[in-house]
C-alpha cells in the first residue's frame, strides 16, 4: 500500500512536471521569434552633437521642396456616375431689390463705379495642360512670421549640424517614427487650409483617420473620428473645420514621401488637425 | 478502480489547468501589441483661398454670364476663395441636373464647382437654379432655386454667393448687403458731403441728400430700411432719421443742444446717442415709439460713440473720464461702467461685433491711426490696420469683415489726400479698397437684406 501510494505520488509529479515542461516549450516556441524583436536594451551608440530633435524636426524649410507629382497617366478620371441623382432644388422667392424704391435724386453712377463693380474680366489665357499638382504654394513661413509676435529666434551656431541618424537601439523606433511624422507634416502643411476666421478657432481640433495604400494613394476615403463626427453634426464651425481637414487629406494625395518598406507603420494614420498655432489672435 | 482513477486525476486536473494557464499567460505576455494607427498632429498649414470653378450659368442670354461674373467677384473679394480661370475647364457644363465629371475638376485643382442656370419664365420672371458640388466628396453641397424679376439679377447673384460662402465657411454670408456712407466731393474748404447708399460691392450707388448740409455718422437700423445720422441742417447739429422706403426724414427729438453719434438698438426699437450740454456730453437712449429718453451716463467727462452688444444687454462707448479717450463697457441700464482699453495711445469709436465676440475700435497714436479689435473684456487686443488716418470701423453682419475710413495724407501743396473706404478681414488679412463714387467716408454696413 505504501509502495503503491509512493508510486502514485511519483507518477503525478512526473505528469505534472512533464506538462509544465511542455507548457514552457510551447510558450518559448510561440514567442521566441517575437522576443527576438524586442528593443535592444543595451545603450545605443548615438552621435552626441548638441542639437535637439526639435531643431532638426521643426526646422522650417526655406525652400519649398517640389511636391511629388504623379505621372499624368496615373490620374484616374472618374467616369460620370449616372446613378447619382442630384437632390431637388429648394425654391426661394426673392422680392424685388430695394434700390428701385428710392425716391431721392439718382445721379448717374460714376463711370469708375460702373467699371469697378463687376469682376475683373478674365482674359482668355492659353489653355493650360492639366497637370496633377501644378499649384503654387502659399509661403507658410511668411504667414507664420507675420503672426509670430515673439522675438526672432537666434540662428543656430555656425558649427551646429544635425545628428546622424540613429540606426539601432533604444530610440531607433522613435527616430524612425519622428522621420515618418516629419515627412507627413511637411506634406500636410502645404495642403491644410486652416479655418482661422471662426470664433475661437483654436478650439476647432479635428481628428481624421486616413487609410493609405502602399503607393501612397488613399486606400479608402478618409473618415472623421467619432468625437469629431459628433461635434461636426451639431456645430457648423466644427463641420467647416472637419471639411477643411478632409480636403487637406484629399489634396495631399498621393503620399509619396513615406518609405514603402515601412508600409505597415503608415498604412493607417490618425491625423489631429490643431489650428491653435495658426491663429493670429 | 474507477474511484481510484478519479482520485488520481482530480489533483492532476488542477495542476494541468494551472500549467495551461501559465502557458497561456506566457504566450499572451510575449504577444506583440495590436497594430496601432500612426498618430500625427498637424499644427501648421496655409491660409490660402479655396479654388472654386464657377462656369458661366447656362441660359437666359447675358444674364447667366453676368450672374456668374458677380458670384466670382463676390467670393474672390472675400479673400477666402479663388475663382479658377474658365479657360482651364475640361468639362463644359451642359446640364446642371446631371452630376459633373468630378475627375475632370480634380485635375484642374478645383475643390468646389458651382453650376447654374438662368431661365426666363413664361410669366416674365427670371428663374435661377444653382448647385454647389464637393469635388472630393463627389456630392452636392447646396442646391437652390430663385425666382425674381429680371432686373433683380444682381441681387440673386449676391444670394448665390451668400449660399456658397455659408456652406463652405460655416458663417452667414454678407454679399446681399448695402453700405450707407458719406460721399465727399469738392474742394477742401468747401467740401460737399452727401448721404449715400450702395451695394457692398460698390454697385447701385444712390445719393440720399443733395449736399446742402453736412452729414456725419450714418447708421442702418436692423431691417436696413431706416438710417440714423447727424446733420447740420440750419447750422444745428442734430440726429435725424431717414426712411429709405418713403424718402422721408425727420429730426429725432427736440433737444436744445447738439445730438450726435446715433446708433440703433439690436431690436431697432430705440436709438442710443450722445447729447451735449454745456460742453459735457452724455449718452441717452430714446424709445422710437414713445420718443421718451433715458440718460445712461452721468459724468463730467465726454461720453460718446455708444454701441450695443448684439444681445442688447451691454453698451460699449468712449469716454475721457479716466484722463484720456478710452473704450468703456456698461450694462444697458447704465450700471457697471468699466474701462476695457489699456493699450498704448488713445482708443475710441468702439463698435460691438454682430457675433458678440469682439469690439472693433480706432487706435489713436501720435504718428498713426489704426483699426483694431479686442475682446469685450479688453483682452486680446490686435491692431488690424495701420495708416495715416484709419478710423471708424463697421462690421459685416457676420462679424467676419470690417470696413473703415482711410484718409490719405495730402502731399506738398495739398495735392492728393482724400478719403476712401477700405475693408479688412478680422484675421488681419485681405485688406482692400471698397469701390465708391469719388471720395467716401464713415461707412456703416447694413444687416442682410430681408
Amino acid at each position: 500500500m505504501l509502495k503503491d501510494g509512493r508510486n502514485g505520488v511519483l507518477k503525478r509529479s512526473m505528469i505534472v512536471s512533464g506538462a509544465l515542461h511542455v507548457a514552457v516549450i510551447v510558450a518559448v516556441t510561440m514567442t521566441w521569434p517575437h522576443a527576438l524583436n524586442l528593443p535592444d536594451e543595451s545603450p545605443p551608440v548615438v552621435p552626441v552633437d548638441l542639437v535637439t530633435i526639435a531643431d532638426v524636426t521643426d526646422i522650417a524649410p526655406t525652400a519649398q521642396p517640389a511636391r511629388e507629382q504623379p505621372a499624368p497617366q496615373e490620374i484616374e478620371v472618374a467616369p460620370p456616375q449616372p446613378e447619382i441623382v442630384p437632390p431637388p432644388l429648394q425654391a426661394v422667392e426673392v422680392a424685388p431689390s430695394e434700390p428701385e424704391k428710392l425716391p431721392t435724386p439718382k445721379p448717374a453712377p460714376p463711370k469708375d463705379v460702373a467699371q469697378d463693380t463687376g469682376a475683373p474680366a478674365n482674359p482668355a489665357l492659353p489653355r493650360r495642360k492639366p497637370q496633377p499638382n501644378p499649384r503654387q504654394r502659399f509661403d507658410v513661413d511668411s504667414v507664420l512670421a507675420l503672426l509670430d509676435k515673439r522675438a526672432p529666434k537666434p540662428p543656430p551656431p555656425a558649427d551646429a549640424k544635425p545628428a546622424e541618424t540613429t540606426v539601432r537601439g533604444i530610440g531607433a523606433q522613435d527616430a524612425f517614427t519622428m522621420d515618418l511624422k516629419d515627412a507627413l507634416l511637411a506634406q500636410m502643411r502645404e495642403c491644410w487650409n486652416v479655418p482661422v476666421g471662426a470664433p475661437d478657432p483654436e478650439q476647432l481640433i479635428v481628428q481624421v483617420r486616413v487609410f493609405l495604400a502602399q503607393d501612397g494613394s488613399l486606400a479608402q476615403p478618409p473618415q472623421l473620428e467619432p468625437a469629431t463626427r459628433a461635434a461636426a453634426a451639431t456645430n457648423r464651425y466644427m463641420r467647416t473645420a472637419a471639411e477643411a481637414a478632409l480636403r487637406a487629406v484629399n489634396v495631399c494625395e498621393p503620399y509619396k514621401r513615406l518609405p514603402p518598406d515601412k508600409y505597415e507603420s503608415w498604412r493607417e494614420i490618425v491625423m489631429t488637425f490643431d489650428p491653435s498655432k495658426m491663429v493670429g489672435r | 478502480m474507477a474511484i481510484q482513477a478519479q482520485n488520481f486525476f482530480r489533483p492532476l486536473r488542477r495542476h494541468l489547468i494551472l500549467a495551461l494557464a501559465l502557458c497561456v499567460g506566457v504566450v499572451l505576455g510575449f504577444s506583440p501589441p495590436a497594430e496601432a494607427a500612426l498618430q500625427v498632429r498637424v499644427d501648421q498649414g496655409v491660409t490660402e483661398p479655396i479654388p472654386l470653378a464657377i462656369p458661366d450659368f447656362l441660359g437666359a442670354g447675358q444674364a447667366g454670364k453676368d450672374i456668374a461674373t458677380v458670384v466670382r467677384a463676390d467670393l474672390e473679394r472675400s479673400g477666402l476663395f479663388r475663382a479658377l480661370n474658365p479657360a482651364s475647364f475640361i468639362e463644359k457644363i451642359a446640364d446642371i441636373n446631371t452630376p459633373p465629371r468630378f475627375g475632370d475638376w480634380r485635375t484642374i485643382q478645383a475643390q468646389g464647382l458651382v453650376t447654374g442656370q438662368a431661365t426666363l419664365q413664361p410669366d416674365g420672371r427670371l428663374r435661377v437654379d444653382f448647385r454647389l458640388w464637393d469635388i472630393f466628396g463627389e456630392s452636392q453641397m447646396v442646391g437652390l432655386q430663385y425666382m425674381t424679376t429680371p432686373e433683380n439679377w444682381r441681387r440673386i447673384a449676391h444670394l448665390v454667393s451668400d449660399s456658397i460662402y455659408e456652406r463652405i465657411t460655416g458663417e452667414k454670408g454678407y454679399f446681399d448687403t448695402r453700405i450707407v456712407f458719406v460721399a465727399e466731393s469738392g474742394p477742401k474748404l468747401n467740401r460737399r458731403k452727401r448721404l449715400a447708399v450702395m451695394d457692398q460691392d460698390g454697385a447701385n450707388p444712390v445719393f440720399l441728400t443733395q449736399g446742402d448740409y453736412l452729414v456725419l455718422t450714418p447708421r442702418f437700423n436692423p431691417t436696413a430700411q431706416m438710417i440714423a445720422y447727424m446733420s447740420y441742417i440750419q447750422a444745428k447739429p442734430r440726429v435725424y432719421l431717414f426712411d429709405l422706403e418713403t424718402g422721408r426724414q425727420e429730426v429725432l427729438g427736440n433737444f436744445p443742444n447738439m445730438t450726435f453719434s446715433p446708433r440703433f438698438s439690436p431690436d431697432g426699437k430705440s436709438v442710443i446717442m450722445a447729447l451735449e450740454t454745456n460742453g459735457n456730453s452724455e449718452i441717452y437712449l430714446m424709445d422710437l415709439a414713445t420718443r421718451t429718453t433715458k440718460r445712461l451716463t452721468n459724468d463730467p467727462a465726454i461720453d460718446t460713440a455708444p454701441s450695443f452688444s448684439p444681445d442688447g444687454r451691454q453698451i460699449t462707448f468712449e469716454s475721457d473720464r479716466g484722463g484720456s479717450q478710452q473704450v468703456y463697457v456698461m450694462n444697458a441700464d447704465g450700471s457697471n461702467v468699466h474701462r476695457i482699453s489699456f493699450g498704448a495711445g488713445r482708443n475710441g469709436t468702439p463698435v460691438w461685433s454682430p457675433r458678440g465676440d469682439l469690439i472693433a475700435f480706432t487706435k489713436i497714436s501720435p504718428n498713426y491711426f489704426g483699426v483694431g479689435v479686442m475682446r469685450p473684456d479688453g483682452s486680446g487686443e490686435r491692431l488690424l490696420t495701420h495708416g495715416w488716418q484709419d478710423e471708424g470701423p463697421t462690421w459685416a453682419p457676420n462679424g467676419r469683415v470690417i470696413m473703415f475710413t482711410r484718409t490719405l495724407q495730402a502731399g506738398p501743396g495739398g495735392v492728393g489726400g482724400g478719403s476712401q473706404i477700405w475693408s479688412i478681414d478680422v484675421t488681419g488679412r485681405n485688406e482692400r479698397r471698397v469701390l465708391s463714387p469719388g471720395d467716401a467716408s464713415d461707412p456703416a454696413w447694413s444687416p442682410l437684406i430681408q
